[in-house]
């Protein structure tokens, strides 16, 4: 999970071009849209396309969004939980 | 129609964002393809906005920041802004990415940022300005008819109306248009004009001005008039144009203290310059301005805010040849494939 999350954070500010932040500057629990990192809707966007470019995974319910781009660990969670090798099993 | 320059702001492969280092220093790069001087962007806009910004549309953000900070105004009235290219290096972004995955899973930054009024839609945006707002796109004419709107907005009663012109080059943009013929393939003397070659030097650059039509203290120059000329038929016809040109501004050919002239060294275009410092240019002191900016199609932006500057200032760098002092008018001629010829008159306020 760690290195997972490590990675994802490394994907948010190249995605993100965030390149102010360092990848320790993103808390795993840290809320990554408004009060947190400040992310609005067209990064939403940009970290769907993420999750189904680089992890296979289509966002199901659109109204799941906000829980699972809460932050760093509630999409590492989500990614655990639906990656095509999980579901195969 | 006169407007007066309040204030201006650049952005080019000159040291121009900074008056000091510009007098000081002129930079001279080789190759063909003459990169902008950037500046450190967070100076002018707030870091997590620039995230999304490619480098034509920090340029113009940057450029039109400095131009608003000179003046002391923070709210123009209206924004028009003129680009040939607009956004070349987002528009490539965007289309490398639908062919890279097969027009699907597209992102919309680079779509965003990819149309052609951009620069002038972030410039609202950042000002939160609900005024008027628009971009011409017009080839090399681009730049003269953003002018010509903000003057129409000034003349209808607009306060200040804030008008640019950027063009970028990139990667793909150079490598196309190095194809197309038009720049110099082995340049090997940044003077570009001293002798001739086939094709010139590409540049690219973000100016902006605040023009009003009301003497305000401070203002810098007066822009006395704009015309253009597109595909004249003859040399002589453009010359009969500048002085009907003069004559409308009421200065006379010898009230011209200097000439900024787009001659760009390349051979194929170049007979209208040789013709016009042989008649109507003869005796005056003529600079070859895209020595220092490259050719772009919006490369008159560059010419006019260095007459501002040398108007203003009414002292040149050491670097440019020796122009006589009080300089009162400066006419530029410019012209880009001898297709698009634009003169402007600016004169000391």
């Amino acid at each position: 999970m760690d290195k997972l999350m490590g990675q994802l954070k490394r994907q948010i500010i190249e995605r993100l071009n965030l390149k102010d932040l360092k990848p320790e500057d993103i808390g795993d629990d840290q809320p990554l849209f408004v009060e947190g990192l400040g992310l609005d809707s067209i990064d939403a966007l940009e970290l769907i396309v993420l999750l189904q470019q680089d992890y296979h995974i289509k966002l199901d319910k659109a109204e799941d969004g906000p829980k699972v781009f809460h932050s760093v660990r509630t999409m590492a969670d989500y990614i655990t939980k639906h990656s095509p090798a999980k579901k195969a099993s | 129609m006169q407007v007066y320059i309040r204030s201006s702001g650049n952005i080019s492969p000159q040291h121009s964002l900074e008056k000091d280092l510009f007098f000081a220093h002129r930079e001279m790069q080789d190759g063909n393809r003459w990169h902008a001087v950037e500046p450190e962007y967070s100076r002018y806009v707030d870091s997590k906005m620039i995230r999304r910004m490619s480098r034509i549309v920090r340029m113009g953000v940057a450029a039109s920041k400095a131009c608003l900070d000179e003046a002391e105004v923070r709210m123009p009235s209206g924004i028009v802004t003129g680009t040939a290219y607009g956004c070349l290096e987002d528009t490539g972004i965007f289309l490398r990415r639908m062919i890279d995955n097969q027009e699907e899973l597209l992102t919309p930054t680079a779509f965003i940022q990819s149309t052609h009024n951009t620069v002038g839609a972030q410039i609202a945006l950042l000002l939160k300005c609900h005024g008027y707002n628009n971009t011409i796109v017009h080839r090399g004419f681009s730049f003269e008819n953003a002018l010509m709107d903000a003057m129409l907005l000034l003349r209808e009663g607009m306060d200040n109306v804030l008008a640019g012109a950027i063009d970028e080059i990139t990667e793909d943009s150079h490598a196309i248009l190095s194809r197309f013929g038009l720049y110099i393939p082995a340049i090997d003397n940044p003077e570009i004009t001293a002798k001739t070659h086939k094709g010139s030097v590409a540049g690219e650059g973000a100016s902006f001005f605040l023009l009003s039509s009301q003497e305000i203290h401070g203002a810098r120059a007066i822009l006395r008039g704009i015309s253009t000329i597109y595909k004249p038929e003859s040399l002589a016809g453009v010359e009969s144009r500048i002085h009907a040109f003069l004559k409308e501004s009421s200065v006379l050919s010898d009230g011209i203290g200097l000439v900024l002239s787009g001659a760009n060294g390349d051979g194929d275009h170049d007979e209208i310059d040789n013709y016009l410092s042989a008649t109507a240019f003869r005796n005056k002191t003529i600079v070859p301005f895209k020595q220092l900016c490259g050719e772009y199609p919006t490369a008159s932006g560059f010419a006019l805010w260095l007459a501002v500057l040398l108007i203003s200032e009414q002292k040149t760098p050491d670097w440019l040849p020796n122009v006589s002092f009080p300089l009162r008018n400066i006419l530029i001629h410019n012209h880009y494939d001898n297709n698009h010829h634009a003169l402007y008159l600016i004169s000391a306020c």
